[in-house]
C-alpha cells in the first residue's frame, strides 16, 4: 500500500526534525535539574510536564530523539558496511568454502541474542552508548549478510551478469558495477527494518543501564526511570513509551512500503489483482 | 455462440483495444494474431473478466446469451472455467506447486458443484485424455510440456463451450508444441487462440483476426487472409514470417510497435503505402473477408 | 562458400559436463563428449531443444563454465582451466549477443555504459566509440544517454549487438538472438547481423531452437539432442536429407506457413 511509505515517512520524519531542531532549540535544557518544578503537570511552560528532577519531558524526547538515530545510524551503519560485503562474496561463490565459513558464521551470530551480546560487552568495556550501538550492530550483521547473498544470487544467475563476464569483466567490477546497484534497494528495505529493531534495542538496554549513561537523555532510560512512580504520574512513561513505538512503527512501515515500493514484482501482482 | 460487440479496453483514459467485434461460432477455431502490444491478451482477458486494476471494458460480449461484460464480479466468477475458461502462456506459474496435479484438475470440478468422488473420478480421465499418466505428481516433478498438458485438462475439466488459449505454445519445445497443438484441435470445443505465431495458428484455426494498435485490421476464413492479404499490415507480417534462401535480405516492417499509436490508421507510421487519407480512421468492411486499410492490396 | 581454411578457430574434443545439486548426488549429464570444429569465417548453427545442451556448450565455447573433461581451443589456444585474467584474449576476440535482450542489459546502466563495458574492461580507450557503434546498428548517438527499458525489445538487441562489437571480435556468438523478438522485427535484426558479419568479416556461431532460421543464416550446422550431437553437415543437406530420426522429428514439428497453405 501507498498509505504504509506515506505513514512511516511522516513519523520517521518527525523524529528526524525532533532530533535536528534539538540541536538549535529545545523548550528548557534537558539537563537542568530544577527542584522548585518538580514533577509539573503538562500544560503552561511545561508542554507535557517535567520529572522527579524537574526537567523538562519535550526537551528530554527532543534530545533523546537524537540519541535514538545517532544508535540507529551507527548500528545499521556497522551491520551495513561488514553484512553486504560478506553478503555478496557469499553470494558469488555459492559453493565456495569461504561462503560456506562466512554463512556458518553467520549463522552462529544471528542464534546469539544481541541483548545478551550487549550486556557481556557493558560488563567487560563498560556500559556506554558506543558499547551499545557496536554491540547491536554486530548482532544485525548477519540479517544483511542474508539479505545481501539472497539478492546476490538472484542477480549473479541474470544475463547481464553473463554478459558482464563475456565482456571480460572480473569478480570485483561485477560486484561494484552490477551487483550493488541492483540489490540497493533491497538493502534499503533491510536497513529501515533493521534501525526499528536498533531503536528497540537501544530502549531495553537504556532501560535495563546498559545503554546511554546519564545525563544524556534516552527515551530507554526515562521509561527506566518513570518505572517508581509509574502509578502515581503514569505519564512519565507514557511520553517516551509513545516515542519508541511512533518511530518504531515508522521504520518498520517505511520499510514495508519501501519494499512494495522498489520490488517490480510486488507491483506487478498488485496491478493484476 | 460467443459473440463481442464493440469491446473498447481503457486504462487511465487511453484506448487500449478500440470497438473489436467479432464471433465464434460452436467448434469453431478463431485465431487472434498481432504482436506484442497489439491488445490482443487484453481482448481475451476482458473476456474473461480478468483485466487488472485500473483497466475497464465497455462494449458487449455474450457467452451463450449470459453476458460477459458489464456484469457483477460474482456473476463472471461463476461463468469462469465452467462456461469460459483459458490457457495461458507459462505453465509453471499456473500451477498451484504443492498441490498435486490430479487434485488441481478435481478441484476445479468441486468448486463448481460436482461431488467429490466424480470429480476425482473425471480427473484422472481427463488427465488419461492429455495423456499425463502420473496424476500424483507435483508440478516441478514434471516437464514444461506435461504441465500445459495440466492446465489443458484443468481449462477443459468443465467442459466449457469455449477455450481461449494465449500463447500457450510460446514457452514450450517445437516437438512438444505439436502434440500440444494437436490436443487442442482434438479436445476443445470452440477455441479464441491467441498467437504472434502465423504457422502456430494456421495449423489450428480455421477463421483468424489480425489485430494492431488496439484494432482488428483484417479478418476472414485463414486460407483467404494469408494467401490474399488486403491490409498492408497483414502483408508486412506475412513477408516477414517468411524465411528467405541464405544471402538474400528478409522483407522487414520498418520500425518497432509504438507505445502510442497515430490517430486515423495506427499503421499510417510503418506503412510504405500511407497517404493523407490514413490520417481518418478507416472502418473494417467487407463481408466474409474484412479489412480496415485505404489503400489495400490487391 | 567460405571453406574453413588452416587451423579451425573453434576446437572443441569431448567435451562433458556434469551438473552435480550436491556431492552427494550423481549428476546431471548435460553434455557428454560433445566434439566440433569451426572454421574461420564460418556460419555455424546449433540447433536444440531446451535440454539438449546447447547452452551449456555455448557456455563453454566462450570461456564462461568449465567442461568436467575435455578441452576447447580458440585459435589453437587452450582455453579450458585459465583464470578470468588470462581469458583476455578471448574477450577480446569473441562476443556473444544474449537470447533476451531485457535481461541481458544492466536496468540500472545507461546505454553508454553497458556499450563500452567490454572496452573498459579490457583496458582500452572509449573515446566515442560509443556514438559510432549505436549508429551502425542503427540506433541514434543520442541513446546512448537513456536506459534500456526505454527501448523496445528490437532496439533493445541492437544495443546488445552493439556492446558485443566494441571489442572489434573476431566471432560473434549469438544466443537465439531473435527468439524474443516480435514478427515484425526479427527480419530486421538478421539482416543486421548479416551486414556485421559481412563488413567485419566475422565468424559466427549461431543458437537457435529453429531449423529454419539456421537455415537462412548459417552454412553448417550441428543437431544436438541430449547432450550429444546427433547430426551435422550443410544446412540444406541436413534439411532436404536429415539422416538421424531426431532431426526428422525436428523438421516435421517446426510449422511453416508454406507447408500449411
Amino acid at each position: 500500500m501507498r498509505g504504509n511509505l506515506v505513514i512511516g515517512a511522516v513519523l520517521v520524519g518527525l523524529t528526524v526534525v525532533a532530533a535536528l531542531v534539538s540541536f538549535v532549540w529545545t523548550p528548557h535544557d534537558p539537563t537542568l535539574v530544577d527542584a522548585a518544578h518538580r514533577l509539573a503537570p503538562p500544560g503552561g511552560d511545561y508542554l507535557l510536564g517535567t520529572d522527579k528532577f524537574g526537567r523538562d519531558t519535550l526537551s528530554q524526547l527532543m534530545v533523546g530523539a537524537r540519541t535514538t538515530l545517532y544508535v540507529g545510524i551507527v548500528a545499521v551503519g556497522i551491520a551495513a558496511v561488514i553484512g553486504t560485503p560478506l553478503g555478496m562474496l557469499a553470494g558469488m561463490t555459492p559453493r565456495g568454502w569461504l561462503s560456506e565459513l562466512i554463512m556458518r558464521v553467520n549463522d552462529l551470530v544471528f542464534a546469539f541474542p544481541a541483548l545478551l551480546l550487549a550486556v557481556m560487552l557493558g560488563a567487560v568495556y563498560g556500559a556506554g552508548t558506543l558499547t551499545a550501538m557496536i554491540a547491536i550492530g554486530v548482532a544485525t550483521v548477519p540479517a544483511f549478510a542474508r539479505i545481501a547473498r539472497a539478492a546476490t544470487m538472484q542477480v549473479m544467475v541474470t544475463d547481464y551478469i553473463m554478459a558482464a563476464r563475456a565482456a571480460g569483466r572480473r569478480g570485483p567490477a561485477i560486484a561494484l558495477r552490477h551487483v550493488l546497484p541492483n540489490i540497493g534497494s533491497m538493502l534499503i528495505v533491510q536497513a529501515s527494518v533493521s534501525f526499528a529493531i536498533a531503536i528497540l534495542a537501544e530502549a531495553a538496554l537504556s532501560f535495563l543501564g546498559f545503554g546511554t549513561r546519564p545525563p544524556t537523555p534516552s527515551w530507554g532510560r526515562m521509561l527506566q526511570e518513570a518505572q517508581e512512580l509509574l502509578f502515581s504520574t503514569p505519564r512519565l512513561a507514557l511520553w517516551p513509551g509513545l516515542a519508541i513505538a511512533l518511530a518504531v512503527l515508522g521504520f518498520n512501515l517505511l520499510g514495508d512500503g519501501l519494499r512494495d515500493h522498489l520490488d517490480p514484482k510486488l507491483r506487478r501482482i498488485r496491478a493484476e489483482r | 455462440m460467443l459473440s463481442v460487440e464493440a469491446l473498447t479496453v481503457r486504462a487511465d483514459g487511453v484506448e487500449l483495444v478500440r470497438e473489436v467485434s467479432f464471433g465464434i461460432a460452436p467448434g469453431e477455431r478463431v485465431g487472434l494474431i498481432g504482436e506484442s502490444g497489439s491488445g490482443k491478451s487484453l481482448t481475451a482477458l476482458s473476456l474473461m473478466g480478468l483485466l487488472p486494476e485500473g483497466v475497464s471494458a465497455t462494449g458487449s460480449a455474450t457467452l451463450q446469451d449470459q453476458p460477459l461484460l458489464g456484469v457483477p464480479d460474482k456473476r463472471v466468477k461463476g461463468l469462469r472455467g465452467r462456461v469460459v475458461s483459458m490457457v495461458f502462456q507459462e505453465p509453471m506459474t499456473a500451477l498451484n506447486p504443492t498441490m498435486r496435479v490430479g487434485a488441481q484438475v478435481s478441484e476445479v470440478m468441486t468448486l463448481h458443484g460436482v461431488p467429490r468422488a466424480e470429480a476425482r473420478e473425471r480427473a484422472l480421465d481427463l488427465l488419461g485424455r492429455v495423456g499425463v499418466e502420473a496424476p500424483r505428481a507435483y508440478p516441478h516433478q514434471l516437464s514444461g510440456g506435461q504441465r500445459q498438458r495440466v492446465m489443458l485438462a484443468i481449462a477443459l475439466a468443465n467442459e466449457p463451450s469455449l477455450l481461449i488459449c494465449d500463447e500457450p505454445t510460446t514457452a514450450l519445445d517445437v516437438t512438444v508444441q505439436k502434440q500440444m497443438l494437436e490436443l487442442i484441435v482434438e479436445l476443445a470445443p470452440a477455441v479464441l487462440f491467441i498467437t504472434h505465431d502465423l504457422a502456430v495458428v494456421a495449423s489450428v484455426c480455421s477463421r483468424v483476426l489480425v489485430m494492431y494498435g488496439g484494432r482488428v485490421v483484417e479478418s476472414g476464413p485463414l486460407r483467404e487472409v494469408f494467401t490474399n492479404p488486403r491490409h498492408r499490415y497483414t502483408e508486412g507480417l506475412l513477408a516477414a514470417s517468411k524465411l528467405t534462401p541464405r544471402g538474400t535480405r528478409l522483407p522487414i516492417i520498418p520500425g518497432a510497435v509504438p507505445s502510442r499509436f497515430p490517430s486515423g490508421c495506427p499503421f499510417r507510421d510503418r506503412c510504405a503505402h500511407a497517404s493523407p487519407a490514413c490520417e481518418s480512421d478507416p472502418a473494417l468492411t467487407g463481408e466474409g473477408h474484412a479489412y480496415a486499410c485505404w489503400h489495400p492490396r490487391d | 562458400m567460405p571453406t574453413p581454411a588452416g587451423t579451425p578457430v573453434i576446437e572443441a574434443r569431448d567435451l562433458t559436463r556434469v551438473y552435480r545439486a550436491s556431492r552427494f548426488k550423481p549428476g546431471v549429464e548435460a553434455l557428454r563428449g560433445v566434439s566440433l570444429d569451426i572454421g574461420r569465417g564460418e556460419r555455424f548453427g546449433i540447433v536444440g531443444e531446451s535440454g539438449s545442451g546447447k547452452s551449456t556448450l555455448l557456455r563453454l565455447l566462450c570461456g564462461l563454465d568449465r567442461p568436467t573433461s575435455g578441452s576447447v581451443r580458440f585459435e589453437g589456444r587452450e582455453i579450458t582451466g585459465l583464470g578470468e585474467r588470462q581469458l583476455r584474449f578471448l574477450r577480446d576476440d569473441l562476443q556473444i549477443v544474449f537470447q533476451d535482450p531485457m535481461s541481458s542489459l544492466d536496468p540500472r546502466m545507461r546505454v553508454r555504459d553497458i556499450v563500452a563495458e567490454p572496452l573498459v574492461a579490457l583496458g582500452r580507450p572509449v573515446g566515442d566509440r560509443v556514438a559510432q557503434l549505436l549508429t551502425e546498428v542503427g540506433l541514434p548517438a543520442s541513446a546512448a544517454d537513456r536506459y534500456p527499458h526505454q527501448f523496445s525489445g528490437g532496439q533493445r538487441q541492437r544495443i546488445a549487438i552493439a556492446r558485443a562489437l566494441a571489442p572489434n571480435p573476431k566471432v560473434l556468438v549469438a544466443d537465439e538472438p531473435v527468439s524474443a523478438l516480435d514478427v515484425s522485427v526479427r527480419g530486421q535484426i538478421l539482416n543486421l547481423l548479416a551486414d556485421l558479419i559481412d563488413t567485419h568479416g566475422l565468424t559466427l556461431v549461431f543458437v537457435s531452437h529453429d531449423l529454419s532460421v539456421v537455415r537462412h543464416v548459417c552454412e553448417s550446422v550441428a543437431v544436438m539432442h541430449r547432450g550429444v550431437v546427433v547430426e551435422r553437415g550443410l544446412v540444406d543437406d541436413v534439411w532436404s536429407r536429415p539422416q538421424h530420426d531426431y532431426t526428422r522429428t525436428l523438421l516435421q514439428a517446426v510449422p511453416t506457413l508454406e507447408g500449411l497453405l
